[in-house]
């Protein structure tokens, strides 16, 4: 175990120095900085470039390489040109945000996916099946932004129950809180929620057509017995790694529902950053978000050997 | 007798208007207005982004600020003595005034406030001209200039980025690292990234005690809500959901058909804020062909400005020639018989005798759709006479970036907001030493030092005519017409009127 870890270990850090350097090059190869963001149409060259001098674009690239791997190796992912904080700071505060509706979304798509998976793998074939797994196309083949502008109108504006957007902190109000998470998660996990249902009936069918199920049934075992005691725990591992995949998507669903949703999470934050060339942000923002794709891939990878004591890490 | 009776009577028809007018403002309230996107900063010296504008705007007071018609007006200031030379400018300051943090305002913190602007204002060359800024009292402040410059006072009172008034102690900082507190009507409160600004009602607010009435960016500045709130909403479909659902009060911008649907709505007032803008669209002098007189004439003869601003800004245009907004002193017609001729044949002709040679041009553009149409419109026109046109659409940093530089694009379209409203010399500027049309126009250059050193306003208009004619007859750039804002407000918002930002003084709610 301790090896394995240590390999992996090694090869996010790996992983994560790609990610600095890609997301350092991408920076520099696209055009504009923060200046545009501060002045209107009508700054002149000379504006812009004042204004580069102040905010310290004008360095000289190598000397910003340094600077940067100097402050991530000490932890510090630099400061914000435009939000007058630290970037570190400015994730730390949205992050409770943007992991409250990466949370809730896990959840739903979970619970609801694997649920809608099992009934159309013990109704193979049926009607049921066919209209659980219609369901799940639909909900594959929905934009993300549209069901969420659909909520929005059905919800907040027709039936007005629950706001149109904007984040309320649980420890401001906890009823504030699910009211205003509702509607972002729900539009978050309908997309997943159809991929983890069409994973979990496939790999279902694929473990209850094995001699171990027909046995279980020949004991005279009850289907739901079965089902949850022999069929579900085998089919757990594609379903582990659908969820590690789904966890990871979701963190990118939330730059766009964040967005509809007019919610301050970490999304927001690095499109912002992206549009008004936050470099600082841009760079930081893309290193915390590979950091949260390794953990999660490295936690599935440990679950796997929680769930099946065959795999073997080393 | 009778006489008197109709005078009594008249009075006190007059009396009671005005105090069911009076009773009909109404104190108390939380206005919620979404705004498109989050302002750069609250630090009004160190952005001239719109966004920014709408805040600020009520946070903080400039010395002199523009009125209704964009004239500057006293308004920290008592006024102005001008020397004969026009050199010196004394500014007798108004007493009395206090800061949100309860300081009076005084000369230092005026001199203060000026030297900040001068080292990280986003328009410093504003005050460019300004060799010395001193305290001569402890209410007035003397400022010299090295040259004389006919637009220091509308320099000064521009709403670009402006130069507010901040405590001594504030204006020490460096830019961005202030405590918002200014004289304004509003008192800043929060600032909640990517969500919200919130600004309460200040009561400690020194009315201007010229001000009559609401005028512009001055005047009389009656707060009667409580607070206001400025959502930054990107998306416009949750802006007008959130509208719609009575979560917002105000919203910024809303597209030609939002408006039109919510025109049934009985509950929802829809303002115009026309003229906002001028549709420009640029060429690239560096580049052939650009450089050929005669084939920016072809384009400029060949395109039907009105088919522009019709797809573009449909229901909320004006055709105009004039690169100054109706209203403003120096508006005129020159150029009119080159402007919106959309002859194809006579652009034929000319275009033969260009130097074209069937080349493929870049159009550049943002993503803002009105600027999309815009250039697809004029693709599509300029096809007709062999022009092969491809557009480039790229997010604004990218584009603002490559459009001030010689290489890499031949036409650029976007608006010119605040230029045409701040007067003849902001609208010049651009144009000068071939900033925006990327080679050197000896006329533009003359005329604009010209227009500075002229005190005269009836001869200052007479060379943004000139100015204005060598555009149109050069075919320099090009101006499409003047574009609009649809501007949806509940109809419980009484008094709102449309400027340059949504002013929220001298309205309440009901």
């Amino acid at each position: 175990m301790l090896g394995f870890l240590t390999r992996r270990l090694a090869g996010a850090f790996l992983v994560l120095l790609l990610v600095s350097v890609l997301s350092f090059g991408i920076i520099w190869l696209v055009p504009g900085d923060p200046a545009a963001v501060f002045l209107d149409a009508g700054a002149t060259p000379d504006q812009v470039e004042r204004l580069r001098r102040e905010l310290g674009l004008d360095k000289p690239l190598a000397m910003q390489v340094v600077e940067w791997y100097s402050r991530i190796l000490k932890g510090d992912l630099g400061r914000s040109i435009l939000l007058s904080r630290g970037v570190t700071e400015a994730i730390i505060e949205r992050l409770p945000v943007t992991l409250s509706l990466a949370g809730i979304s896990l959840v739903l798509s979970v619970v609801a996916g694997v649920a809608a998976g099992m009934v159309a793998a013990t109704k193979h074939g049926q009607p049921v099946d066919q209209a659980v797994m219609a369901g799940a196309l639909f909900g594959l083949s929905i934009p993300e932004f549209w069901l969420g502008l659909v909520l929005i109108v059905v919800f907040a504006v027709q039936l007005g129950v629950l706001p149109t957007g904007g984040f309320v902190p649980p420890t401001e109000s906890i009823t504030g809180w699910i009211r205003s998470i509702t509607l972002p998660a729900i539009a978050l996990a309908v997309v997943h929620m159809g991929f983890i249902a069409r994973m979990t009936r496939a790999a279902l069918l694929e473990v209850l057509s094995q001699d171990f199920i027909r046995t279980a049934d020949s004991k005279g075992l009850t289907r739901l017995h079965i089902l949850l005691r022999h069929g579900l725990p085998n089919a757990l591992i594609p379903i582990l790694t659908v969820t590690g995949i789904v966890a990871g998507s979701l963190l990118g669903g939330t730059v766009i529902i964040e967005q509809v949703f007019s919610i301050p999470g970490v999304g927001r934050l690095i499109i912002g950053a992206i549009l008004s060339r936050d470099f600082p942000v841009i760079q930081g923002g893309l290193l915390f978000v590979a950091l949260v794709y390794l953990t999660i891939n490295l936690l599935v990878d440990i679950c796997y050997a929680i769930v099946d004591p065959r795999v073997r890490l080393e | 007798m009778t006489r008197r009776i109709t005078w009594s009577a008249l009075a006190f028809a007059a009396a009671a208007l005005a105090a069911g007018s009076a009773m009909a403002q109404k104190k108390g309230g939380d206005v919620v207005i979404a705004i498109t996107q989050a302002p750069p900063a609250v630090d009004a010296h160190v952005t001239s982004a719109q966004a920014a504008r709408n805040i600020t705007l009520h946070i903080f007071e400039t010395l002199y600020a523009r009125d209704e018609k964009a004239q500057p007006q006293p308004e920290l200031a008592e006024g102005v003595n001008i020397s004969a030379d026009g050199l010196t400018y004394v500014f007798p300051l108004r007493k009395g005034v206090k800061f949100h943090n309860g300081k009076e305002m005084t000369s230092a913190d005026v001199v203060a406030s000026l030297e900040r602007y001068r080292k990280v204002g986003a328009s410093a060359t504003l005050l460019g001209q300004i060799d010395t800024v001193s305290a001569s009292g402890p209410y007035e402040v003397t400022i010299k200039l090295k040259t004389v410059q006919s637009t220091f006072l509308d320099n000064l009172s521009s709403p670009r980025a402006p130069i507010a008034i901040y405590p001594a102690e504030e204006a020490a900082k460096a830019a961005n690292q202030i405590n918002y507190i200014g004289t304004g009507p509003y008192r800043f409160v929060e600032y909640k990234p990517d969500s919200h600004v919130k600004l309460v009602r200040y009561d400690g607010y020194s009315q201007n005690p010229k001000a009559t009435g609401r005028d512009g960016f001055a005047g009389k500045k009656e707060v009667y809500l409580d607070t206001v709130t400025f959502r930054f909403m990107p998306e416009a479909g949750a802006r007008n959901a959130a509208f719609e659902a009575g979560e917002v009060h105000l919203v910024e911008t809303v597209d030609g058909p939002t408006a039109k649907r919510f025109a049934n709505n009985s509950k929802i007032a829809i303002h115009k804020a026309l003229p906002f803008a001028l549709q420009v669209i640029k060429f690239n002098h560096a580049q052939a062909p650009g450089n050929d007189v005669n084939f920016r004439l072809a384009v400029q003869t060949a395109i039907d400005m009105e088919e522009i601003m019709a797809i573009a800004f449909a229901d909320i245009y004006q055709m105009d020639p004039s690169w100054l907004y109706p209203g403003s002193h120096a508006h005129n017609d020159a150029g009119k018989a080159r402007y919106n001729t959309a002859d194809l044949k006579a652009a034929k002709a000319l275009l033969d005798k260009s130097s074209y040679k069937k080349e493929k041009l870049i159009f550049m553009v943002d993503s803002g759709r009105q600027n999309v149409d815009t250039a697809t419109v004029i693709q599509q026109r300029l096809k007709e006479i062999g022009i092969d046109i491809e557009l480039k659409v790229a997010d604004w940093p990218t584009v603002s970036k490559i459009g001030f530089t010689k290489e890499g694009w031949n036409f650029w379209a976007h608006g010119f907001g605040i230029e045409p409203y701040e007067g003849p010399a902001s609208v010049m500027s651009p144009w000068v030493n071939g900033t925006s049309q990327q080679a050197k126009d000896e006329k533009i250059d003359r005329l604009f030092d010209q227009l500075n050193r002229e005190m005269d306003v009836n001869k200052r208009k007479a060379l943004f005519t000139e100015f204005q004619q060598h555009m149109w007859d050069n075919a320099i750039a090009m101006k499409a017409g003047n574009y609009g804002l649809f501007q949806v407000a509940t109809t419980r918002l009484k008094n709102f009127t449309p400027y340059r930002i949504p002013r929220m003084w001298g309205v309440w709610l009901e």
